[in-house]
Order: C-alpha cells, then sequence, then structure tokens
C-alpha cells in the first residue's frame, strides 16, 4: 500500500490545479493528505495486510475539502503530542512529525469514526493570502 | 526516488531525485547508514531535484545528522528547493541542519 501514496498525491494535484488553487495551498493540501495516508498505512492496518483507503476530492468555491476513509483501526489526533520544534538536537524525537505537518497545512481537519470506519476531512483555502 | 552517491576526497555527496515519502526514504535511510557506517561522516545530500518530502524523509534525515555527529562529522543540505524548504521549515528542522545553496559551498564549509 505504500505504494499509492504517490498515486494520491498525483490526484489531489491534479484536482487541486483544476480547481485553480494558488501552487502554495496545493502543496500544503497534497502534504497533508500524504502524512494522513501514510498514518493509515503505517498505523491503521497490520503490517502487510491489505487494506482500503478512499480519498475523495471537492471544491466549492475557494473552499478545498479531502475526505479520506479507511476501515483500519481508529485513531485520536489529539492523542499525538505536538513535537518541541525548538529542542535540541539529542532531544529531537522522530514522532509525531505527520500530524505536526497536517496541522500546520491546512486550515480546518475534522476525524470522525463510527461502525462504518473512520473518515478525516481536511478543509484548506485555494488561495493562500500574500503568499507567493 | 534514485540517489547517486559520490565519494570525494573529504565528503561524501548524495544527490538525490524525485520524492521522498513513506515508500521511498526507507532507501534514502539506508544510503545515509550505509555512509555512515563506513565512516563517511562528513555528509551532503545534494536536494536540487527533490521535489517533494514528508515528514518521513525528515525522519531519515534526523537518524542521520544525529549519527554523523555522533562521528564529529555533519549532515549539510545543498540546493533545496522552496516546497521541500517550506517542510523543513514547519518541523523546526532549519534550526537543526545547514543549509547551502549549492554543494561546493556545502563542501567548502566542511574544509571551514
Amino acid at each position: 500500500m505504500p505504494e499509492n501514496l504517490a498515486r494520491v498525491r498525483d490526484f489531489v494535484d491534479e484536482r487541486c490545479r483544476a480547481a485553480g488553487s494558488d501552487p502554495q495551498a496545493c502543496f500544503d493540501m497534497k502534504l497533508a493528505v500524504d502524512e494522513a495516508c501514510t498514518n493509515i498505512v503505517v498505523h491503521g492496518y497490520p503490517e502487510g495486510a491489505r487494506g482500503r483507503m478512499a480519498v475523495a476530492f471537492g471544491c466549492d468555491g475557494d473552499r478545498m475539502t479531502v475526505t479520506i476513509r479507511d476501515g483500519g483501526r481508529r485513531f485520536d489526533p489529539e492523542s499525538i503530542a505536538a513535537p518541541d520544534l525548538e529542542s535540541a538536537l539529542d532531544d529531537r524525537e522522530p514522532g509525531g512529525l505527520g500530524w505536526h505537518l497536517i496541522r500546520a497545512s491546512v486550515d480546518e481537519f475534522r476525524y470522525e469514526s463510527d461502525i462504518a470506519g473512520n473518515r478525516l476531512t481536511l478543509v484548506k483555502s485555494a488561495r493562500v493570502p500574500g503568499k507567493r | 526516488m534514485e540517489i547517486t552517491v559520490d565519494r570525494r576526497e573529504s565528503v561524501t555527496v548524495l544527490s538525490i531525485s524525485g520524492s521522498v515519502d513513506g515508500l521511498t526514504s526507507a532507501d534514502l535511510s539506508t544510503a545515509f547508514r550505509q555512509e555512515a557506517a563506513a565512516g563517511h561522516a562528513r555528509l551532503i545530500a545534494d536536494f536540487a531535484r527533490v521535489d517533494y518530502t514528508s515528514s518521513a524523509g525528515l525522519r531519515a534525515l534526523l537518524e542521520t545528522v544525529k549519527e554523523a555527529r555522533r562521528q564529529g562529522g555533519d549532515l549539510r543540505l545543498a540546493s533545496v528547493r522552496p516546497d521541500v524548504l517550506r517542510v523543513l521549515e514547519l518541523s523546526g528542522f532549519t534550526g537543526i541542519l545547514k543549509l547551502f545553496p549549492d554543494v561546493a559551498s556545502a563542501a567548502a564549509s566542511f574544509a571551514g
């Protein structure tokens, strides 16, 4: 399944461009989706197991929305501690960066989980004011 | 993603091209680890042709810079593109890693 990450990024890239997104907003959305999908691949399903993941793109005016659905292990984003970005090299831990980048890249995110599976919704304005 | 390794007299330059993500970062980690294990601790990662990295790539850089410095060397980055620089900045990595505009200036920094 990690092989599909590039496909997912290409899909998001293509849809963002078609929606008239700024290059930076497009890159940020692609990064957030990639990080979220990587988490599902690595943590959502047992290693080597096949699992399903569906990525949908929507755009309403300048508001781009990506919804990622999966049937893997449920996950609480609030349980992930934010990394200390100011800490010295020896204290830097490799974990936690993925969710930090998701939070930093999109305007809003919502995680829901029920009997039908997990759903992460990422929202980003197609225009980044004052950038590039 | 492709990696070519150029072992020079005083530094080793790893030129990377393509996207570094949760799939390809394992190859990057392996390449870095092999150089560090061979005692090549003065490392330059040429990012001129890297168009994308996720946190998986940052983890490879973090473990490598720690190991290189433990051996008295360093991992320095050259020619980082704006999109990749943004990921490094958002993650606070620009305070950890030394960045240079090109490989020549990164190599010269080791001589000083």
